[in-house]
């Protein structure tokens, strides 16, 4: 893997399809500050998942395309995300509730993945999965609109899919590389707090961007962008 | 008496660098089945854990279950927010109604210390006016005790924990054991804002000591409060208070999962049911005391119905699991060009009380309360996706994270009796009903949110904030068995004690009529440290 840096500057760690906004951070640098009980679950997110189990083929395919275009992780380096779903779904470690029209949390992914699938059948007539890339998007934002999705409280399905795919995104070093975030803090803790006062090991961003009307532009152009 | 004289736990702890007295736990009293102990109490967190400590202390034979492990801080806790899942309560749970709420990681403990190991540690009084806020302003209702009753036991448990803040100008103004913590970036950043407003804020109050404790070390302001602290800083009843109920003769048996109360022919409370390593059992008691919180105390009362009590224990009058009430916790974000940095500091600051009250002048009553939150990233992730963003947006959203700081409200939502918990048709591993809880929101509860949804933003925008973005979420669980003047109003009397079965207490969060607007942990020991000092003295 090429890791992006500049002549003179530190290494970055990787990031998420090798997105540098902290040029030169590296949170896996700060692991030997790290206690063990603690550096023993993070680093076990970079070795390698062991394959699906809980997912058929077709449901991990689809369940892929879904992760992907919810996060935008279109290239390589990627952080695993269906793998530790679906560890979570064959051991049953669910949130603690679900919503009384909803079944559990697993039998709630099949579902919704199996209706990610007809929708795609219905419009274009392939799975999900091999739909392009704007397509699968155009069915996304459906979901994210509509008040009943293939019988099931649409937004029921989306905060499903959120509450599995963001953690097992946000929880890995490399996505903490690409926002910054300072990752386990036991035993170091840290002393230079305040606006705009970093750690000696911390890196300020390189291109500041506030993402909010960025954001607005995006959404509005997706938005009128035809969908059926 | 000092606070080491009246609870050793501070100095019971080892302080070698390590975070368990293994040895008060390996030496720890253990009773038999057969034994009737004084008391059993089911659920080992605010309340449970206090009035184990309490009775301990007065020679009563004390078990304390809970239906998760018995803690070390070194060995199963960890600096990281997805590692960090089996704090939660995880078994099945059914939500419903208008404005279902999420349960697990937000409003449940599992494990000895309960929900105090991962709440944030503010610790808050309530005000005078919350223990009648019908008399007072026509909603909610009055509790059978006033403010005085508690006060006391508020010093008490403010000393043990103990809590850290500034002078407290609202409600009844107090001072704090410990002086308040400094401010960071979000502390800062509040106060700049409210000032420009003319709001009051304060430092805390936080159960997190600043400075040495018995040997419990100064707060190391690494972020993870929610987490549970590995440090030992921030007050849990893990660290507060069993160690001292193990050093006076309580018993805390961990991993047991109590699944029905006993009664005799007379009607009495007889033992509970527990599960352990797969195996019922059931231990005998003279007393019980259910400390299971406001999801599963009521679903263990409904569950042990029997010919006595068809619809559940003390269910006479249809009050088991009714009026559960919520906080609305809004929470607002808010954009700053340099570089903040929230996951550096506790989430707990700074808060403040200025509209706790009533005002007159507003269409709605009741108020709410302000204060920091610093959320990390996984839950930073939820609020962006809450608002309705993903793909490339999401993931720019998340590059900012190190500009955002994030104030939440709690807002003092009504009791309704319409707001329950039942046992729904599904059933856990076990073969005992899972609970379902139905909530919705009243008109005053939403006018809530919004006024305070307002004045975050107001206080952001004043404080330089160039974007700001709000979440809509709930915080904290109370009711569900409410103490009231008679059984026509509620399921305990002030005393925490049943109405109908009179040695059966309810000491947690599940008795309070009403909320107010402050985190309820500080009140819920208070009122457990009342009602062990109203128990009789030594039963030998």
């Amino acid at each position: 893997m090429r890791l992006p840096w500049r002549r003179g500057e530190q290494p970055s760690g990787p990031t998420p399809g090798g997105h540098v906004r902290f040029p030169g951070y590296d949170v896996l640098g700060q692991a030997p500050t790290w206690d063990a009980v603690t550096a023993g679950v993070v680093l076990a997110r970079l070795v390698p998942r062991p394959a699906c189990t809980f997912f058929t083929e077709s449901e991990e395919a689809a369940a892929r395309a879904l992760a992907d275009r919810f996060l935008a992780q279109d290239r390589e380096p990627k952080v695993p995300v269906v793998e530790v779903i679906d560890e979570r779904l064959a051991h049953k470690d669910f949130d603690g509730w679900r919503y009384e029209d909803m079944p559990p949390d697993d039998e709630a992914w099949r579902a919704s993945l199996s209706a990610l699938d007809d929708e795609a059948r219905s419009r274009s007539g392939k799975p999900f999965a091999e739909l392009p890339g704007d397509e699968q998007d155009g069915i996304l934002a459906d979901v994210q609109d509509a008040q009943t999705w293939h019988g099931m409280d649409a937004s029921h399905v989306w905060n499903l899919w959120s509450r599995y795919i963001l953690p097992a995104f946000y929880s890995h070093p490399w996505a903490w590389n690409e926002i910054g975030f300072g990752g386990p803090a036991y035993p170091r803790g840290y002393k230079n707090r305040g606006v705009g006062i970093l750690e000696p090991w911390e890196k300020p961003e390189a291109h500041p961007r506030d993402p909010v009307p960025w954001g607005q532009w995006i959404e509005s152009v997706k938005r009128e962008r035809p969908r059926r | 008496m000092s606070v080491r004289e009246r609870n050793g736990s501070a100095w019971l702890l080892p302080n070698d660098g390590t975070r368990t007295n293994h040895g008060l736990i390996e030496r720890m009293r253990r009773y038999d089945d057969d034994d009737e102990v004084d008391i059993a109490i089911v659920g080992c967190g605010a309340g449970g854990a206090v009035l184990a400590q309490r009775l301990a202390r007065k020679g009563w034979k004390v078990v304390a279950f809970d239906a998760g492990p018995h803690w070390d801080p070194d060995r199963d806790w960890v600096s990281d927010e997805a590692g960090s899942s089996h704090l939660y309560w995880t078994e099945p749970r059914v939500i419903a109604g208008s404005d279902p709420v999420p349960l697990g990681s937000n409003n449940s403990g599992r494990g000895v210390g309960g929900s105090t190991v991962h709440y944030a540690g503010y610790t808050p009084r309530f005000h005078p006016s919350d223990f009648a806020t019908y008399s007072r302003d026509g909603v909610g209702c009055d509790w059978p005790i006033s403010y005085e009753d508690l006060k006391p036991y508020y010093e008490q448990i403010e000393a043990e924990l103990p809590v850290a803040g500034e002078s407290w100008p609202w409600g009844d103004p107090h001072r704090y054991p410990h002086s308040p913590h400094p401010a960071n970036a979000q502390g800062d950043l509040f106060r700049r804002g409210a000032l420009a407003l003319g709001i009051e804020t304060k430092m805390g109050p936080v159960a997190i000591t600043n400075g040495r404790f018995g040997n419990r070390p100064h707060c190391i302001y690494r972020g993870f409060c929610l987490q549970g602290c590995k440090v030992n800083s921030k007050g849990s009843t893990l660290i507060t208070h069993v160690p001292d109920a193990l050093a006076h003769g309580a018993e805390v048996r961990a991993d047991s999962m109590v699944t029905r109360i006993t009664l005799d022919a007379q009607g009495r409370a007889t033992g509970v049911v527990y599960h352990r390593n797969g195996i019922e059992r059931h231990q005998r008691a003279a007393v019980v005391a259910v400390a299971g919180y406001s999801i599963e105390t009521p679903r263990l009362l409904l569950n042990s119905a029997c010919s006595a009590f068809p619809d559940g224990l003390c269910n006479d009058f249809g009050f088991v699991g009714r009026h559960l009430m919520v906080q609305g916790a809004p929470q607002v974000g808010g954009r700053f060009s340099e570089e903040v940095r929230v996951y550096k500091a506790p989430p707990p600051e700074m808060s403040s009380e200025d509209f706790y009250e009533t005002d007159p002048s507003k269409p709605y009553r009741r108020g709410f309360s302000i204060q920091t939150v610093a959320p990390l990233p996984n839950t930073w992730a939820e609020h962006v996706a809450a608002e309705g963003h993903w793909g490339v947006v999401l993931r720019e959203y998340m590059r900012d994270y190190v500009h955002w700081i994030v104030l939440g409200a709690l807002c003092e939502f009504l009791p309704h009796a319409h707001n329950t918990v039942t046992l729904a048709d599904e059933k856990d591993r076990r073969g005992m009903p899972v609970a379902r809880f139905s909530y919705s929101q009243g008109v005053n509860d939403r006018a809530l949110v919004d006024a305070s949804t307002a004045k975050m933003r107001a206080i952001l925008e004043a404080a330089g904030a160039e974007e700001t973005l709000v979440i809509d979420r709930y915080a904290h669980l109370v009711g569900g068995c409410r103490m009231a003047r008679s059984e026509r109003g509620g399921v305990v009397d002030h005393t925490l004690r049943s109405f109908a079965i009179p040695n059966l207490y309810i000491t947690d969060g599940s008795v309070l009529p009403t909320q107010g607007s402050a985190n309820p942990a500080l009140t819920i020991m208070a009122l457990a440290a009342r009602a062990a000092d109203l128990m009789a003295g030594p039963r030998r």
